[in-house]
């Protein structure tokens, strides 16, 4: 049924498409700059930042150039020093003697003190340039236009990440500003291995995507894999990396994330070292990482910074804290309402005192709770700043106090939900995954007590057993299991002991791959 | 067949699960008395043998499933009838292991839960592993069989303060015949009915270790199963063995300063849970070859929920079942897991012969 309902989406996408194509300007640059004048106004109507400028000068005012751009994507300073400045000095001084034939090669090689300079044939081309924030020069008699990159550095300046802090390691995080990005990455790894390949996406928007790996380490069959299916994204806008991670994924309809994401440039870069491929977009300081598996959710990159035994420490917690902000509401109304017998005497005492004169079961009084902080939690994301102090009052006191006064929850619930809460916030990636879980496993719980819970548990594994990103098992390196590869998982090796990198990833014809194991990788293909 | 390959390790967990499987909830040699240990170490190498067969048969037949071997071995029309019986036979299999563990989970901690729900919940989540295919079953056996042991060690550990060491003693106190039968109850359940496992032996990656995988499962079987008996003989003495019926649950309730047992319950389904899928999915891929048809997925919802009613239908009670699978399941299995393989082998000893004449 997925299916259908699938293609049929798939099939109104594809019509919306081809509706509204952007141009049909295929054809060559005119020779004649009235022409381009005239197209470009075509194109540009009621575009009130399009400015196009004409300059006539030379001995007989036989030199016309048009420079057309958009008002504030480009430097104004950089396009009149560098580019206009220059041709009318050389052309207004009398003793340089020049062919009207030759304007547009002098232009190019001797006058313009540009440096990133391309040469465009087509109209779509150059009309793609400029709203792209180059400048173009249109030289009279010429069937060839320049393109010169003046693009003024816009946006944020490179800050600390508000998402992923650390405690330890670099602070500087993703802007929005591909280039920006790029620059971030090539910065940590001094290397022509690490490539970057730019993708345009989006029939509207004309982003840019960048595809980020390291030659050499990075699996080849990974790399095209993750091109194909790139290529294969057929829309009109990509505003985030989100939007690719949607149409790339292996399963579309799972709860985990099979794509990573990430703002901060050392952690990212780490993943590259490890044989991961990263997709930059422009316009987001999030960046996916691919393949990406379910131990990566526990790894942070202050582990790999501090002393091994404190970073193991730190994974068991973090393992116990998942499985906590899971599980533990489930299995307090499983013990509530089903296993009495497992509680301990004396806890069962206080707890029927503080369960006294509550109206609900265990059941609808941790629903309640959970809702409630679930509200907060939302709220919280949602609200400006200012107004969150206010918030975490209300909170506090509606949750914490008043509840249990007024008699809607007993105190023991109060803590379960707060420490589930606390515990949520401890695995990042997989915290809409455990909330949506928290549920499920809550509602089996009433009725079905500990065999519900481990069951759905069951479903659950079976689930992360079946997913792969990227062809690689969503479980490795624990199922399957890959020895070597358990050095930095829940128990760490410090970072002197890891000699060799994750198996999966690597490069086909590295010694260190298996047979068996590229059987896995191979899977790709026949997928 | 899938496309698919499992590692020695997955196998290995698998195999485990399933000859753990219900004797983690009904104690391995009960009949025998304080004499289980002999009967245990005899059905070890009564299991040992027939897996040795088994694996030999599969061997000489390399990648082809029981219902592939039944063919070429006994010609179309007769292979096809007799994989037909083994198709019900590992349908009426899934069926006693889903009632043992519907009567267990109904008598111990769900009393006022209908043994149907239970068993139908139990059921659904098998369907779905079954129908994520051979590949997913390995990793989850990876996952959840090495919990079992460790439980089961645990709990062993912990009871050990109300103990009584010379519990087995005196050794063949009753005579030789109940360790017999003991023993031999115990080699065709479950030993024996590892001839599930002539489905999943060819999706093994490296065919070379599939006797050492067997045979150290089957080392680690009979390990557990002597721990177990002596565990719950120390703990609990013969008299009160004989008359409980689900001892290990007994064992883990006396777990000191706390009542985990609701936990351990569960722990001990997952054997169960192994075992049924394992089977179903022989029952399933034996008859989707039988059939033709391309797509196995097809054929596991209404063969899970064949042998969900039969369980429910076919015996009246837990007792009927004991007296089943004590008594009568023996010798119903006895073509099943030693008349037809000894003959399966044998010809294809004699093809393979004939062959490497040929070849010569």
């Amino acid at each position: 049924m997925f299916k259908r309902i699938r293609k049929h989406l798939g099939r109104e996408k594809q019509e919306n498409n081809s509706g509204t194509v952007p141009m049909n300007a295929d054809d060559p640059l005119p020779q004649s700059i009235d022409k381009v004048k005239e197209k470009l106004e075509e194109f540009f109507s009621d575009c009130s930042d399009y400015i196009q400028r004409e300059i006539v000068c030379g001995e007989d005012n036989d030199v016309r150039i048009l420079v057309a751009h958009i008002d504030g994507f480009v430097d104004k300073k950089v396009l009149n020093q560098d580019i206009i400045r220059p041709i009318l000095d050389y052309f207004s001084c009398s003793d340089r003697p020049y062919r009207a034939k030759y304007v547009y090669q002098l232009v190019k090689s001797c006058i313009i003190s540009n440096n990133e300079i391309e040469e465009i044939e087509s109209m779509r081309q150059a009309v793609y340039r400029i709203v792209s924030g180059d400048a173009i020069l249109f030289v009279n008699g010429s069937k060839r236009a320049l393109a010169v990159g003046v693009k003024s550095p816009h946006g944020r300046q490179v800050a600390e990440p508000d998402t992923e802090v650390s405690i330890r390691g670099s602070r500087e995080g993703f802007v929005e500003n591909l280039s920006t990005n790029m620059i971030l990455i090539r910065k940590r790894i001094k290397n022509p291995n690490l490539k970057f390949e730019i993708i345009q996406l989006g029939t509207q928007t004309n982003t840019d995507i960048c595809l980020c790996y390291i030659k050499g380490i990075a699996n080849d069959e990974i790399v095209n894999e993750v091109r194909r299916r790139i290529m294969k994204i057929k829309t009109d806008a990509i505003l985030d990396t989100g939007y690719i991670e949607q149409y790339i994924t292996d399963n579309r309809l799972t709860l985990f994330p099979l794509v990573g994401n990430s703002e901060k440039c050392d952690k990212l870069v780490s993943k590259l070292l490890e044989g991961r491929v990263a997709i930059l977009c422009d316009g987001t300081p999030y960046v996916l990482t691919l393949p990406y598996l379910l131990i990566e959710a526990l790894q942070t990159s202050d582990d790999y910074y501090d002393h091994a035994f404190f970073a193991t420490f730190m994974r068991l917690l973090r393992l116990f804290a998942l499985f906590i902000s899971t599980l533990l509401p489930a299995l307090y109304v499983a013990l509530v309402s089903f296993h009495h017998i497992v509680i301990p005497f004396k806890l069962i005492i206080t707890l029927a005192a503080s369960r006294q004169g509550i109206p609900f079961s265990p059941f609808v009084e941790a629903l309640l709770m959970i809702m409630a902080f679930e509200f907060l939690r939302e709220a919280g994301v949602r609200m400006p700043k200012t107004v969150g102090q206010a918030l975490s009052i209300v909170g506090a006191i509606v949750l914490g106090e008043a509840s249990v006064a007024a008699g809607i929850a007993s105190n023991l619930m109060v803590i379960i939900v707060a420490i589930t809460a606390i515990c949520s916030f401890i695995t990042p990636p997989l915290i809409r995954v455990t909330m949506l879980l928290r549920f499920v496993f809550l509602i089996i719980a009433n009725f079905f007590g500990f065999l519900g819970i481990s069951l759905i548990a069951v479903v659950v594994i079976i689930h992360l057993c079946k997913l792969r990103s990227f062809g690689i098992p969503y479980m490795t390196p624990f199922s399957p299991l890959t020895i070597s590869d358990l050095k930095d998982t829940v128990i760490m090796a410090p970072i002197w002991a890891m000699i060799t990198r994750p198996r999966l990833m690597l490069q086909g014809d590295t010694q260190n791959t298996m047979g068996t194991k590229r059987q896995e990788v191979n899977k790709i293909s026949e997928d | 067949m899938e496309k698919a390959r499992i590692s020695g390790l997955q196998l290995f967990m698998l195999m485990t699960g399933f000859l753990l499987g219900s004797r983690l909830i009904i104690n391995p040699a009960t009949e025998a008395k304080n004499d289980g240990w002999i009967a245990i170490l005899i059905s070890g190498a009564g299991g040992a043998i027939l897996l040795t067969l088994y694996t030999s048969i599969s061997l000489l037949n390399p990648s082809r499933t029981l219902v592939d071997i039944l063919r070429h071995q006994f010609g179309k029309s007769l292979g096809n009838i007799i994989a037909l019986f083994y198709i019900w036979y590992f349908i009426h299999l899934a069926s006693l292991v889903f009632r043992n563990f519907g009567s267990f989970l109904v008598t111990t901690t769900y009393p006022r839960t209908p043994m149907e729900i239970i068993i139908a919940f139990f059921a659904l989540t098998i369907i779905y592993a079954v129908n994520s295919g051979i590949e997913v079953m390995g990793r989850l056996s990876e996952i959840l069989v090495p919990i079992v042991p460790v439980s089961s060690i645990i709990i062993g550990l912990s009871v050990v303060t109300t103990h009584d060491f010379t519990a087995f003693l005196p050794v063949l106190e009753n005579g030789i015949k109940p360790v017999i039968k003991a023993s031999l109850n115990l080699l065709s359940f479950p030993f024996g009915e590892a001839i599930v496992f002539l489905t999943i032996f060819p999706y093994l990656n490296k065919k070379k270790s599939l006797k050492k995988i067997t045979a150290l499962s089957v080392l680690l079987v009979t390990g557990l199963f002597l721990y177990i008996f002596f565990r719950n003989i120390i703990v609990l003495e013969s008299n009160f063995i004989d008359q409980a019926t689900f001892v290990p649950h007994v064992t883990s309730v006396l777990f000191p300063g706390i009542n985990l047992e609701p936990l351990f319950d569960v722990i001990m389904i997952i054997g169960g849970g192994i075992k049924i899928i394992s089977t179903i999915y022989a029952a399933v891929m034996n008859l989707n070859q039988l059939i033709g048809a391309a797509n196995y997925r097809k054929f596991t919802t209404c063969i899970v929920m064949f042998s969900v009613v039969l369980s429910i239908w076919v015996y009246e009670n837990i007792f009927e079942v004991f007296h089943w699978a004590g008594n009568i399941w023996f010798y119903y299995s006895i073509p099943f897991q030693i008349v037809i393989p000894v003959i399966l082998l044998i010809l294809s000893l004699v093809k393979k012969g004939r062959s490497q004449n040929e070849g010569t």
